[in-house]
């Protein structure tokens, strides 16, 4: 009788199945409790700069699980920085638009915030802590008109499994860098590290000199006024910051015509450290957010592939710095179209475990506070307190950037000393 | 066999399964091959769309570029500035959310047609930071093909637009000059998404797109992901890079549709067809697979047949488990009965041998002593005995077998309870006597004495439960019977009840359980000594049943046994007449004080005074005082049996010591022919068996007395047969021989008919009266007797008609008696005869003569 009733069950459970399609969802929102009605169908634009932004679309399904009805889309606008404002004033205005720190303070952009929703109002429930707190930035008013989705650092990409090979350790300090590279150059690799340097825009000689140049300026404030201001006399300040750069090429870390061989900053880069030879490639965040998509684009890689971390550059005896910005912030425009659901899927996203999600699709940095997630980007989360640097909240100015990241470049290649640079601080364009 | 059933069992599981599994892949196989021509059919009819769809893009583009050509052809025929051009524009335009954009291709900027949304009177438009106008190759000459743009931001308004595009060239007033320059009809994407819309009827959720050859949106819908379609692909379809080259390739160059993933992992048809007006722009369909309804109705057939077949499967289980169970148990109880039967068989042959070794033994005993009378006497008497039991044992044998195969009959016919009672104890009165037991039949509340039912079946059951108290009974035991008449819920009858209570060996629960079963017999080394059938109860229990009594049995091993049956009886309408006797002063002496009851009940409804007493002294006393008074009683009835002083002692007290005259009538439960001649010779005038049936006392009172009719010959007095005639139909020599010699022996006179033929002719030839009545055999040669007596039943003769015939066969059943009786026969003796029933009914047809 037990037999038997073990072969009915059996029956049933084959006619169950053989009847029955399954369908099994690998994520969903489950966790998310929704505020608003959700059958409510409506239409909702993310414009942006980005030409596709396949993180976010992925965030609009897992939205959709909740709010079937809501059609989320995003949007690249041509032009961006110049259109934002009439796009924003416009027939089809988008209901989220990109923004970042250098659009703050500058006039032009005015009228964009204006339109920005104070995302710190608590009747949104945003859940801004999840965010690190240096990446929160409050206007004048204490308003957070833009909370970012994205961060941005400066760094190495290390191919662990090549140091593991030589028997090597990463480095965590300046002189066990130099040390590193010199063992490893005498083991026949010819640039231990390597990295773009073609252009000023993107060159490792900034991600080498800008951190260094920012830690710098935060110990000193009357400092930082002055190279705010283009003062000559701030050119000083990125002295220590031009000696590394010149000390890692003059110490035979980088080999200058290894990196002129890599024709960009982004893909070539990526491509060139897959080849599975280059211990240390610097690098930034947004570089590093290409690979995921490249490993399988890399022949040398899909037939070799190895364990690789982006760590920061140890740029002193103590270590080197995170460098801690927004990459990429979502701000609301407050006259949109469904303005609460916009505010919903706002309140949707803005969570540690939505934004983690988004950041591990992309392999772009995190804004929140566990970076430990993803182990690519690890290291980082486990640089202590008084090394994070946030530019924003320490109030450097994008024309700074402009004058470390020219010096470096210009010293790196040689031509210009460091004294010469330095002389010339606030004229680099 | 367990095991082997267990086997079956488990092969014919297998095989149901088996079969429902093939039953259930076939519709499924059928199902999807079904839904597979419906979703094929339903993708061709998608891309049929999707290619009707691309005639009505193409219209619309064609027509929207038609407008642009014809401003450029305008504005090149009339050699005009950039600020006529867009003058005429102005004027001609008609949509109110479209514009026109003019920009020289060396600056790539111009003017609009709408002003600037921040500053309401700048027109102008830069195209520097757009990368849309860089490279104009893609614009061919006017009228030659669509030139539209990708989608992209208005830089006047921000706007996501298309442009459609053509080159033209404009006069520079500044330089007298000419000057390139590109035309871009300006319409918003919000605009066209409104027209341009996949049929909504057909399918709901279905989107359309444009790209390029290289893949990338000219215009997308929501659904498209990516600003490429290709990396879209890629981004959601895994698979290879030559693969997806390939099917990249197909794309832009065919009509055609495939499934793919879209961004929630979603099974998707794509449709793809080439747009005719515009080399490499491809138009794209997309729609999830759900939305061709092809699966429902199939899963639906698929569902219902699988509830079915497991329905259908359970209930073959059911079933089969059902039958086999019954089949199980159907074999244990044919292999008990084949046990049973064997076993029976076995007693049977030692039962039958038994009795048939003394009968053969004594016959062989009596020849080799033939001039020994004493031995040959006792000899005899042992085989009388043997041959009765073997009777009975085949009577049991056959009756058993009617009863097995269901066709016990009964057959009803008048009887008398008192003869019936009569005979019970008769029969009884050798065991009870040779047992020496304590025997008591009492009765109480019998009113009627005649009733209709089957005489035969009725003494049966009263004849096996009261044999059976006897011969379980241990010498010395006490046995008892009851009988009386209750009211009946049966209209036209009385409820009989019959009750014997015996002291005997009684039976134990389990055997209990199973003692109406044939072939069972308690199992108990006093019963071994013991012969019977195993049939007894069993017979009487049907018998019982047939005639819709009861029948209860409480029992206590090594306690005794008590026996009730009830049954509604049909009164029959003979009845006797009114008995009341003359006032009588009667006394009755028994130490029974329910008989002494009882007897005064009895007495008292015919009219007389009854004293009673259980002591025989005490009644001798009043038989004095009485006397010394002059006030005799009218008749003394004594028990034969009484502890103190027996009835013969108190009849010889009462005829010398009180008087010679008082009548005095001895009652007795035991056979009196032991004690007849005591009786009668201390002055019993009368004797009267117990049980006191009120016509019983009525008869013999008015004997004794000399006041009603005679009612019976005494016992031993046969003169009334004396000089009788009786013609047997009988074919066997041996038989005639015995009934001829029997009936010879109480001077009744017989002739033979050797068959039914002789015996009518014999009959139609007879004067009248020449014979008082015929035995008839049944199974004869040339003319059987059953229709013997239908031709003797037809004579003219009304004498010869009328005349009594009495079946005298071997065939006992009832049913041949019914057929006796049915065929005209007023009687039925089974072979082999008894005597002393013969003579019994000859006297009983002479007794109907005279009536």
């Amino acid at each position: 009788m037990k037999k038997l009733s073990c072969m009915i069950s059996a029956i049933i459970i084959a006619v169950s199945l053989t009847a029955c399609g399954s369908k099994t969802d690998e994520k969903s929102a489950a966790g998310f409790a929704p505020h608003l009605d959700t059958n409510t169908s409506c239409s909702i634009t993310v414009a942006g700069s980005y030409d596709n932004f396949e993180a976010l679309e992925a965030e609009f399904d897992r939205f959709n699980e909740v709010y079937p009805n809501v059609r989320l889309s995003y949007v690249k606008l041509d032009d961006y920085n110049n259109t934002i404002a009439m796009a924003l004033q416009g027939n089809d205005q988008p209901n989220i638009f990109f923004s970042n720190g250098g659009m703050k303070g500058n006039k032009k952009y005015d009228s964009v915030f204006e339109l920005a929703e104070d995302l710190s109002d608590p009747a949104l429930s945003l859940d801004l802590d999840c965010i690190r707190s240096g990446l929160i930035n409050h206007d004048a008013e204490d308003r957070v008109v833009m909370v970012p989705v994205f961060s941005r650092t400066y760094g190495m990409l290390v191919n662990n499994d090549l140091f593991k090979k030589e028997g090597l350790n990463v480095p965590t300090s300046w002189t066990e860098l130099l040390s590193v590279c010199e063992t490893l150059r005498n083991k026949g690799y010819t640039s231990p590290m390597m990295g773009y340097s073609l252009k000023s825009s993107g060159c490792f000689m900034n991600t080498v000199a800008y951190p260094a140049f920012a830690a710098t300026l935060s110990s000193d404030p009357e400092s930082l006024k002055l190279a705010n201001a283009l003062d000559p006399a701030a050119g000083e300040y990125m002295r220590p910051a031009l000696k590394t750069v010149e000390q890692l090429i003059q110490n035979g870390c980088i080999d200058l015509n290894a990196c002129d061989e890599i024709e960009d900053n982004y893909t070539q880069v990526i491509l060139r450290f897959f080849e599975g030879d280059v211990p240390m490639m610097i690098c930034t965040a947004d570089t590093v957010s290409g690979t995921k998509k490249r490993e399988s684009q890399s022949e040398a890689f899909t037939n070799a592939p190895f364990a690789y971390t982006f760590s920061p550059i140890p740029l002193t005896d103590d270590g080197g710095y995170f460098i801690d910005s927004p990459s990429i912030e979502f701000s609301v425009n407050k006259n949109c179209d469904h303005l609460d659901m916009t505010n919903e899927f706002m309140r949707f996203l803005i969570t540690k475990e939505e934004l983690n999600n988004m950041a591990s699709l992309k392999r772009l940095m995190t804004p929140t506070t566990d970076l430990s997630f993803d182990s690519v980007y690890a290291p980082f989360g486990q640089v202590p307190s008084d090394r994070i640097i946030s530019p924003e909240m320490l109030g450097i100015t994008d024309p700074l950037t402009v004058q470390i990241r020219v010096a470096a470049f210009k010293v790196g290649k040689g031509e210009l000393t460091a004294d010469e640079a330095i002389a010339m601080y606030g004229s680099f364009e | 066999m367990g095991a082997e059933c267990d086997m079956n069992k488990k092969w014919i599981i297998i095989v149901n399964v088996f079969i429902m599994i093939a039953m259930l892949f076939f519709v499924v196989l059928y199902s999807k091959l079904q839904s597979q021509n419906t979703a094929q059919s339903q993708i061709e009819h998608f891309e049929n769309t999707t290619i009707a769809m691309e005639r009505v893009t193409e219209n619309y583009l064609e027509g929207e570029q038609r407008i642009c050509d014809v401003w450029a052809r305008y504005i090149n025929s009339r050699n005009m500035t950039i600020d006529e051009a867009v003058s005429f524009i102005r004027i001609s335009h008609v949509l109110p959310n479209a514009s026109a954009h003019i920009v020289y291709l060396d600056t790539l900027s111009g003017l609009s047609t709408k002003a600037n949304q921040d500053t309401f009177n700048d027109y102008t438009v830069s195209y520097k930071r757009m990368d849309l106008l860089n490279d104009v190759s893609w614009i061919s000459e006017i009228g030659e093909s669509i030139n539209i743009s990708r989608a992209y931001t208005n830089p006047v308004n921000g706007e996501q637009s298309l442009a459609f595009c053509n080159l033209i060239t404009l006069h520079n007033s500044e330089t007298g000059g000419l000057q390139d320059a590109v035309l871009l009809r300006v319409l918003p994407i919000t605009e066209l998404e409104q027209k341009w819309v996949f049929p909504q009827e057909e399918y709901e959720n279905a989107e359309l797109s444009m790209i390029d050859a290289d893949g990338n949106y000219i215009i997308k819908d929501h659904s498209f992901k990516n600003s490429n379609f290709f990396e879209f692909y890629k981004s959601y379809n895994a698979g290879d890079t030559a693969a997806a080259q390939e099917l990249f390739e197909k794309i832009t160059s065919s009509t055609g549709s495939f499934s793919m993933r879209n961004s929630r992992g979603e099974k998707c048809i794509l449709a793809y067809t080439p747009i005719a007006s515009k080399a490499e722009w491809v138009l794209l369909s997309f729609m999830p697979m759900n939305e061709l309804s092809v699966n429902t109705e199939n899963w639906l057939l698929v569902g219902i047949v699988s509830v079915g077949l497991l329905i259908l499967f359970v209930f073959d289980l059911t079933v089969m488990l059902y039958f086999n169970q019954k089949l199980h148990a159907a074999a244990r109880e044919a292999a008990s009965a084949n046990k049973a039967k064997t076993d029976f068989l076995s007693t049977m042959s030692h039962d039958i041998r038994t009795p048939m070794n003394a009968i053969i033994g004594l016959t062989t005993i009596m020849k080799k002593n033939l001039d020994d009378t004493e031995l040959v006497r006792e000899n005899l008497k042992k085989i009388t005995l043997a041959s009765n039991h073997l009777l009975t044992l085949i009577n049991d044998i056959l009756d058993i077998s009617k009863v097995e195969s269901g066709k016990l009959n009964l057959c009803p016919q008048t009887f008398s309870i008192v003869e019936a009672v009569e005979n019970l104890v008769n029969i009884s009165q050798p065991m009870i006597k040779e047992k020496n037991i304590d025997f008591h039949f009492r009765i109480n509340r019998m009113e009627k004495e005649y009733f209709y039912a089957d005489q035969l079946r009725l003494n049966q059951i009263y004849i096996n439960i009261l044999s059976n108290a006897i011969k379980y009974t241990e010498p010395g035991g006490h046995v008892s019977v009851d009988m009386h008449e209750d009211e009946s819920k049966k209209p036209g009858c009385v409820q009989l009840t019959y009750i014997v209570s015996d002291s005997g060996i009684g039976m134990s629960p389990k055997y209990m359980e199973n003692m109406y079963h044939p072939f069972s017999r308690q199992t108990d080394s006093r019963v071994n000594s013991i012969q019977g059938t195993g049939l007894g109860l069993a017979i009487t229990k049907q018998m019982v049943d047939l005639m819709e009594g009861t029948i209860d049995c409480q029992s206590k091993l090594g306690k005794g046994t008590t026996f009730t049956v009830t049954l509604d009886i049909p009164i029959a309408e003979r009845q006797r007449e009114d008995m009341v006797l003359e006032p009588l002063d009667v006394l009755i002496v028994d130490d029974d004080p329910i008989l002494l009851e009882t007897a005064a009940d009895t007495l008292k409804s015919l009219g007389v005074t009854a004293d009673c007493t259980g002591s025989a002294s005490e009644a001798l006393e009043m038989i004095t005082h009485r006397h010394e008074t002059e006030q005799d009683y009218s008749i003394v009835i004594l028990d034969w049996k009484m502890p103190d002083i027996d009835g013969i002692e108190m009849t010889r007290r009462i005829r010398s010591t009180v008087s010679p005259d008082i009548p005095i009538l001895l009652i007795s439960a035991y056979d009196r022919t032991d004690i007849e001649g005591a009786a009668k010779k201390a002055g019993a005038n009368a004797f009267i068996s117990k049980p006191l049936f009120r016509s019983t006392l009525y008869d013999t009172i008015n004997d004794v007395l000399g006041t009603g009719a005679k009612s019976a010959e005494p016992e031993n007095d046969y003169s009334d047969l004396h000089g009788m005639n009786i013609l047997i139909a009988e074919d066997f020599d041996v038989n005639w021989e015995v009934i001829s010699a029997l009936l010879g022996m109480y001077g009744i006179n017989s002739e033979r008919a050797e068959n039914g033929r002789i015996c009518v002719e014999k009959m139609r030839s007879a004067s009248e009266g020449s014979y008082d009545l015929i035995f008839m055999d049944i199974q004869m040669p040339e003319m059987n007797g059953l229709d013997a007596t239908k031709n003797i039943r037809a004579l003219d003769d009304p004498w010869a008609a009328s005349i009594p015939i009495i079946a005298m066969t071997a065939d006992a059943f009832s049913e041949n008696i019914t057929e006796c009786l049915n065929a005209g026969m007023n009687g039925h003796i089974s072979k082999p005869v008894d005597i002393k029933l013969v003579i019994k009914e000859i006297r009983r047809i002479k007794e109907e003569k005279k009536v």
